[in-house]
């Protein structure tokens, strides 16, 4: 297997790849993609691709990122994951109801579909589909499954279930996402610094832009805002000189 | 089909299934759908702001048979 993370040096990068894989350095080799050093402006990138030596699993290349510390969740002690290729057993008549309801409404869109539970958290259920056409059901930006997220959900709470969050997922969008909004946020600040003039990011819904905010959070030359109304908000990233 | 898609969906949202009728309008290029519930469900298929509205006609473009013909979802009240 094929993996890639990224770190600020590359000691940090290969003790992250070691961290997120279960394995000792001297179990995987390492290759490096990419090296920047920082300097005063930049913070240092080291992107480094790990080969594995383990069962094969195909010849996937899996992307993962270092977690940025801040944006791991607090209740992450209480979270239960589900192993590749082993889903969680459902729980209850509820997490049946609910991929039942998923499953249907996925297959009379008109994609044959198998639904599994992915996680659970204190007040929140992952649920994974699987189908052939995961394009169709992920959307562009991830429309289409925000749209049958926001139903279920409303399903849940007609179930009087409205303390549970239902977080739907199809081949990692989420953490996919979540990995391209950071780059969005450091490219744009990148921008911002170059010509000095802010800039006004596409309209993303609130937990996308949590995660530009905190992404560029703790640089200190770079500040954010929401601008417009509604749901779908636009984050300008403007420049607010060093201090 | 586009119109078991919009009533399992419909009638998994509201107070009271059995008045869920939907009327499917065969045009040339679209189909319509109308789309009528009891009245004290209105809202509950429209969402504050048109939010489940809006989601129930995203998921009905996105479905296999909208893809060859467009599917025009209106709600009657």
């Amino acid at each position: 297997m094929i993996y890639e993370f990224e770190g600020k040096t590359e000691r940090e990068a290969i003790e992250e790849a070691a961290s997120q894989l279960g394995l000792e350095t001297d179990e995987f080799d390492v290759e490096i993609m990419e090296s920047q050093s920082g300097s005063l402006f930049k913070k240092g990138k080291v992107r480094i691709r790990v080969h594995t030596h383990g069962q094969d699993e195909g010849d996937i290349a899996v992307q993962v990122q270092a977690p940025r510390q801040e944006m791991v969740p607090a209740a992450s002690a209480a979270r239960e994951t589900a192993e590749p290729g082993e889903p969680l057993v459902p729980n209850d008549e509820f997490e049946l109801k609910m991929i039942e309801w998923v499953k249907t409404v996925v297959e009379k869109m008109g994609y044959p579909a198998k639904v599994s539970v992915l996680f659970r958290e204190e007040k929140k259920i992952g649920l994974k589909i699987e189908t052939d056409n995961t394009a169709m059901i992920i959307g562009k930006k991830g429309k289409n499954i925000d749209a049958l997220q926001l139903l279920a959900n409303v399903y849940a709470g007609r179930q009087g279930r409205e303390d549970v969050k239902i977080i739907l997922d199809s081949e990692n969008y989420r953490i996919r996402r979540e990995e391209s909004l950071v780059r969005i946020a450091y490219e744009s600040a990148e921008q911002v610094r170059k010509t000095g003039r802010s800039v006004l990011l596409e309209p993303m819904n609130p937990f996308e832009r949590r995660i530009i905010h905190t992404t560029l959070n703790d640089i200190v030359d770079i500040e954010t805002k929401s601008e417009g109304d509604g749901l779908y908000k636009q984050v300008r990233v403007m420049f607010r000189g060093r201090k | 089909m586009e119109r078991d898609l919009v009533e399992y969906i419909v009638k998994s949202l509201v107070e009271d299934p059995d008045a869920v009728e939907i009327k499917v309008i065969e045009g040339e290029k679209s189909t319509i759908l109308e789309l009528k519930v009891a009245e004290g469900d209105v809202g509950k298929v429209i969402g504050k702001n048109g939010r489940i509205a809006r989601a129930i006609r995203t998921i009905l473009s996105a479905s296999a048979s909208a893809q060859s013909k467009r599917v025009i979802l209106e709600i009657l009240d």
